[in-house]
C-alpha cells in the first residue's frame, strides 16, 4: 500500500526471529555425537598435513593427544594454517604471530578472532572489534558496536591494506575464488568483499544465531558454526538502550541478558533454557541464552542440513567445525569437549 | 426389528439426468443407518427425498407401513421426519433460542421464557451454545449444534443428518455421537450421511452405500471393513492411494528455495508470534486442532487477515518484506489461498463453472482483453474442467448443482488459473468423497513436483501424513514442532497438537 512506509513509523520496530526451520530443524546431532576429546574452552579448529589442531587457552592441542604441541604468551583467539605447514595464530595480547623462521609477529589487532591463508604469503585476518578484545565479545555486542575490521597482510613484503572496516564482529572467514567471505556475528549474516576490497555483498541474511567461523567441505559448500541463538528477550534488550546501559555498568557480565557460550553454571544466571513453563508455555523471559548449531551450507550459501544441541544440552557455543573424512569435527567452546559427528548421519535431510 | 421408512425402487432425475436410479432403502425402528458413497452418488437426494425436500420421479415411499408423497419438509416434519442439512438452514438474525423455537412458536410467546427452556434443553445435548446470541455470530460447528438441537427439539422420529460432523471439534464429535446414541435409546432412528468412513464403521448398526446413483451394498455394520466399504463406494480399492501414511525416503521430496519467511507474525490471541518457512518443491502439511490458529496465519499471508498494527512481525516473500492488505496484492505476488469454506468464500454458486474459472483470471489481472472474452472463457473452461476432471452436464452448468468434490475441484481450478507460485490449500478434501480425495491428492502431488510450493492445512491426519513432505504443528496460535514424514506418527502429532 502507498502509505506503509509511513504507517510503517507507527509500527513501532517487530523484534522478529527467523524460525529454525527447514534446514535448520532442530535434532539431537552434537549431543548424541562422539566425544573425540574432553578439554577446557576448545576453540578454533585447523587442520594441516593431515592432523587436526585446536587452540584451548593459551595452548596449541593435536586432537587426540593430551599433550600440547605449543604454549604462547596469551590466549590464542584464532589458528590459520597454510599448505606448507605455517601456522598463524592471533593472541589476546593484541598481535598475531606467523610460525615460520623468523617468527612473524604482527601487531595492531587487538582482537584477531578469524584468520584464514590464501597459499603461503598472503594472509587474511579478522579483527573482531578495535574497542574490546576478544574475551569481551559480550561487551562490544551490548554495546551495538560495529568496528571490525578484514585486513590482507602479505607476509612476502609485510604490506597490510584493510579490505572492509566497520564489520559488526567478523568472526568467520573464508577465501572463496575471487572473494572473501565473512561472517558479521552482530548482523547475524554472511557477506562478500572482493580481493581487491570494495562493497560488500550479503549472501546469506537473517541467519537465526550468531554466526562464527566458517571452513569448506571436500565435495562442495561450506562449514559454518554458531555460537549462541539469538532470541527475542536478547533482541529486546538490545533496543531498549537505558536497561542496556545499567546492566553494563551494574552487572558481571556472567549474569548479563545476552548470548552466552554455556548455560546454567550458576543459580545467579538469568532464568532460561524455558526454565519457566506455565500452562504449557515456555515463559518469553527464560528463553535459553545459548545453543550448539553447525550449519552445513550449499554451493550458494544456503542452509542445507545441519547439527544441533539443543536447549536442554551441553554441547553449547560451537566456535569452530572442520571436515575430516566422512565426519564433522566442532568444538564446543561451552561445552568443554571436541565432537566428532558423521555427516548427513543424524541429521534430517528432507 | 420393523422398518419405520421403506423406500422402493425410487428414482430422481434433474434435467433428464438420474441422480439416484431404482433405490431400494429400508430404514428400521431404533436404528442408526449410514449412508455412503462419493459426492454425486445420490445420497443427499435420497435423503431430500425423504424429507420432503424434492419429489421423487417415480417409485415409492412407505413411513410406518403406510404410503406417503410430502410435498414439503413441512409436511414431513410435521409427520416426524426432520432433515439436518449439512449447510444448516438457520435463520442468521434471530437467536439460537429464537431459531430452535421456530415453527414451534406459540400464538404468545415470552422471550425470556424461550431463552430458558432453550438453554435447558442445550444443556440437556451438551452443546455449549448462548441461546441468546445471534445466529450470525456463530462459527460452523455452533451452527451445526443449533441446527442438530433444532431436529431433537422437535421431536422427530426420524432424523437425517447430513454430513453432521464435518465442522466439528473431535470433543464435540464426541458429544455428537453420544446424543445420537441416547436418541436411538429412545426409539429414534437415525440416517446419518457421512465422508468420515471410521465414524460410520464405529457408530452406525447398518451401512448402505450408493454409487452412482444406484445400491450397490447394504447390511449390517459387522460385514463391512474400511476396505470393502471404500471398493464398494468407488469400484475400486483406494485406501493405499489415498491413507498411505508411511512413505519411503525416496517418495520424499527434498527443498526447494526458501520462498516464504514467517517471523513472529501475531493477530491478536488468535496467531501469537509465530515463526515458519515454506520451501518450493514439496508440499508443507499444516497440522493444528480447529482454534489452533492455523487458517488465520495462513489467511493472514494472502492479505485475507491483517496481522496486529504494531509488532504484527514480518513476512518475507524471496527474502523481502511483504504487507498485503487486500487478497489482491497477495495474487499478483502469485500467492493463493484455496478456501476451507468453499461455499462461503470458494465460488460463485449461481455463476457457471466457466464464469468461476474466468473469475480466477480476472482476480490474477491474467485476462487477455479488457473486456469479457467468451470464447477465451470457454476455451479455459474446457481446459481445467478437463485437467481437473470436472463432471458435469456442461460447463454452464452452476456451480451449486455440483457435488462437493467436484466443487473443491472448481475452486481449485479457480485457484491456480492464477499461476501462482506459493499455493495453500485449507482443508482441500473436507466433505468430499474418496474418489474425488484421491484426484485432489494427484493434482496437489503434482504440483508440488512441477516445483510449486504447497501448503496443505487439514485436520484430518491420514490426510497430512500421506501427503506431507514436512508436517508442521499448530497449537495455540503458533507453529509448535516441525516433523517429517519419516519420523511422523499419529500419536507424535496429536502429542504435539495437544500438548
Amino acid at each position: 500500500m502507498i502509505l506503509d512506509p509511513i504507517l510503517d513509523l507507527f509500527r513501532g520496530k517487530a523484534v522478529t526471529i527467523p524460525p529454525l526451520d527447514g534446514a535448520l530443524r532442530p535434532n539431537t546431532a552434537l549431543e548424541d555425537a562422539d566425544v573425540i576429546t574432553q578439554c577446557e574452552a576448545p576453540d578454533n579448529l585447523v587442520s594441516f598435513a593431515g592432523k587436526l589442531f585446536y587452540s584451548s587457552g593459551n595452548k596449541q592441542f593435536a586432537v587426540n593427544s593430551p599433550k600440547a604441541v605449543a604454549t604462547f604468551s596469551s590466549a590464542i583467539t584464532a589458528l590459520a594454517a597454510a599448505s606448507d605447514g605455517t601456522l598463524a595464530v592471533g593472541l589476546t595480547a593484541g598481535r598475531v604471530e606467523v610460525c615460520r623462521k623468523p617468527v612473524v609477529s604482527l601487531g595492531g589487532f587487538n582482537c584477531p578472532v578469524a584468520m584464514a591463508f590464501d597459499g603461503v604469503d598472503d594472509l587474511y585476518i579478522c579483527n573482531g572489534s578495535t574497542q574490546h578484545g576478544p574475551l569481551s565479545w559480550a561487551t562490544d555486542l551490548m554495546q551495538k558496536n560495529a568496528s571490525g575490521s578484514l585486513w590482507h597482510v602479505s607476509l612476502a613484503t609485510g604490506e597490510r591494506r584493510c579490505l572492509a572496516n566497520d564489520l559488526a564482529f567478523p568472526y568467520g572467514l573464508l577465501i572463496d575464488k575471487e572473494r572473501i567471505i565473512v561472517s558479521e556475528s552482530w548482523r547475524h549474516r554472511l557477506v562478500a568483499i572482493p580481493r581487491a576490497g570494495g562493497a560488500l555483498v550479503p549472501i546469506l541474511s537473517r541467519i537465526a544465531g550468531y554466526p562464527a567461523r566458517l571452513s569448506p567441505l571436500k565435495s562442495g559448500g561450506y562449514l559454518l558454526s554458531l555460537f549462541a541463538p539469538r532470541n527475542r528477550l536478547i533482541e529486546f534488550v538490545l533496543l531498549e538502550d537505558d536497561y542496556r546501559k545499567a546492566m553494563l555498568n551494574g552487572m558481571d557480565s556472567r549474569y548479563w541478558i545476552a548470548p552466552a557460550l554455556s548455560a546454567s553454571r550458576s543459580f545467579l544466571e538469568p532464568l532460561q533454557n524455558g526454565g519457566v513453563k506455565t500452562m504449557g508455555i515456555h515463559k518469553p523471559w527464560s528463553p535459553s541464552r545459548s545453543y550448539g548449531l553447525v550449519a552445513e551450507l550449499d554451493d550458494n550459501f544456503q542452509p542445507a542440513t545441519s547439527y544441533h544441541s539443543r536447549a536442554n544440552g551441553t554441547r553449547h557455543g560451537i566456535t569452530s567445525a572442520i571436515e575430516q573424512g566422512n565426519r564433522i569435527i566442532a568444538s564446543s567452546k561451552g561445552g568443554d569437549v571436541i565432537l566428532s559427528v558423521t555427516r548427513n548421519g543424524e541429521a534430517d535431510l528432507t | 426389528m420393523s422398518a419405520i421408512i421403506e423406500m422402493l425402487k425410487v428414482t430422481k432425475a434433474y434435467r433428464g439426468v438420474p441422480a439416484v436410479r431404482e433405490v431400494d432403502f429400508v430404514l428400521n425402528r431404533g436404528e442408526i443407518h449410514a449412508l455412503l458413497g462419493e459426492n454425486g452418488a445420490g445420497k443427499s437426494t435420497l435423503t431430500k427425498i425423504m424429507a420432503g425436500v424434492v419429489e421423487a420421479s417415480s417409485g415409492r415411499m412407505l413411513y410406518r407401513g403406510v404410503d406417503v408423497h410430502y410435498a414439503s419438509p413441512f409436511e414431513a416434519l410435521s409427520d416426524g421426519i426432520a432433515m439436518v442439512f449439512q449447510e444448516t438452514s438457520l435463520v442468521p438474525s434471530m437467536t439460537v433460542a429464537q431459531n430452535i423455537y421456530l415453527g414451534k412458536e406459540n400464538f404468545l410467546n415470552r422471550l425470556r421464557g424461550i431463552y430458558i427452556s432453550a438453554q435447558q434443553f442445550l444443556q440437556s445435548l451438551n452443546f455449549t451454545v448462548d441461546p441468546t446470541a445471534p445466529v450470525a455470530t456463530l462459527g460452523a460447528a455452533k451452527r451445526q449444534m443449533v441446527e442438530i438441537a433444532r431436529a431433537v427439539h422437535h421431536k422427530a422420529e426420524v432424523i437425517i443428518f447430513d454430513e453432521p460432523t464435518a465442522s466439528l471439534t473431535p470433543e464435540e464429535k464426541r458429544h455428537f455421537f453420544a446424543l445420537m446414541k441416547r436418541l436411538k435409546k429412545t426409539g429414534v432412528s437415525i440416517v446419518f450421511i457421512s465422508h468420515a468412513l471410521e465414524e460410520a464403521l464405529a457408530h452406525a448398526d447398518r451401512i448402505t452405500i450408493l454409487r452412482d446413483g444406484e445400491l450397490v451394498a447394504t447390511g449390517p455394520t459387522s460385514e463391512f471393513d474400511r476396505d470393502k466399504v471404500v471398493r464398494a463406494m468407488v469400484g475400486r480399492a483406494l485406501s493405499n492411494e489415498i491413507y498411505n501414511t508411511k512413505r519411503p525416503q525416496s517418495q520424499i521430496r527434498k527443498r526447494g528455495a526458501k520462498v516464504l519467511s514467517v517471523q513472529d507474525i501475531s493477530m491478536g490471541n488468535t496467531v501469537r508470534n509465530n515463526s515458519f518457512s515454506i520451501f518450493e518443491k514439496q508440499i508443507t502439511g499444516v497440522f493444528g486442532l480447529i482454534g489452533s490458529g492455523r487458517t488465520e496465519t495462513f489467511k493472514i499471508i494472502a492479505g485475507i487477515y491483517k496481522r496486529d498494527f504494531r509488532r504484527g512481525g514480518d513476512i518475507e516473500l524471496d527474502g523481502k518484506p511483504v504487507r498485503y492488505n487486500v487478497p489482491t496484492e497477495a495474487v499478483r505476488d502469485r500467492i493463493i489461498y484455496v478456501t476451507e469454506d468453499r461455499k462461503l468464500e470458494g465460488f460463485f454458486e449461481t455463476m457457471s463453472i466457466a464464469e468461476n474459472f474466468y473469475s480466477g483470471l480476472l482476480a490474477a489481472g491474467l485476462e487477455k482483453s479488457s473486456v469479457i472474452n467468451f470464447q477465451e472463457m470457454r476455451a479455459l473452461s474446457s481446459e481445467w474442467s478437463k485437467r481437473l476432471n470436472v463432471r458435469a452436464i456442461n460447463d454452464n452448468a452452476r456451480v451449486i448443482e455440483l457435488s462437493g468434490g467436484n466443487q473443491q475441484k472448481v475452486v481449485i481450478g479457480k485457484a491456480l488459473i492464477q499461476k501462482p507460485r506459493l499455493v495453500i490449500f485449507d482443508e482441500p478434501t473436507r466433505g468430499v468423497d474418496v474418489g474425488a480425495i484421491a484426484e485432489i491428492h494427484q493434482f496437489i502431488n503434482k504440483l508440488a513436483d512441477e516445483g510449486l510450493a504447497v501448503v496443505v492445512i487439514s485436520s484430518y491426519l491420514p490426510e497430512i501424513m500421506n501427503l506431507s513432505d514436512r508436517i508442521l504443528v499448530c497449537r495455540q496460535g503458533r507453529i509448535v514442532e516441525e516433523i517429517t514424514p519419516i519420523e511422523a506418527t499419529e500419536q507424535k502429532i496429536m502429542y504435539a497438537a495437544v500438548h
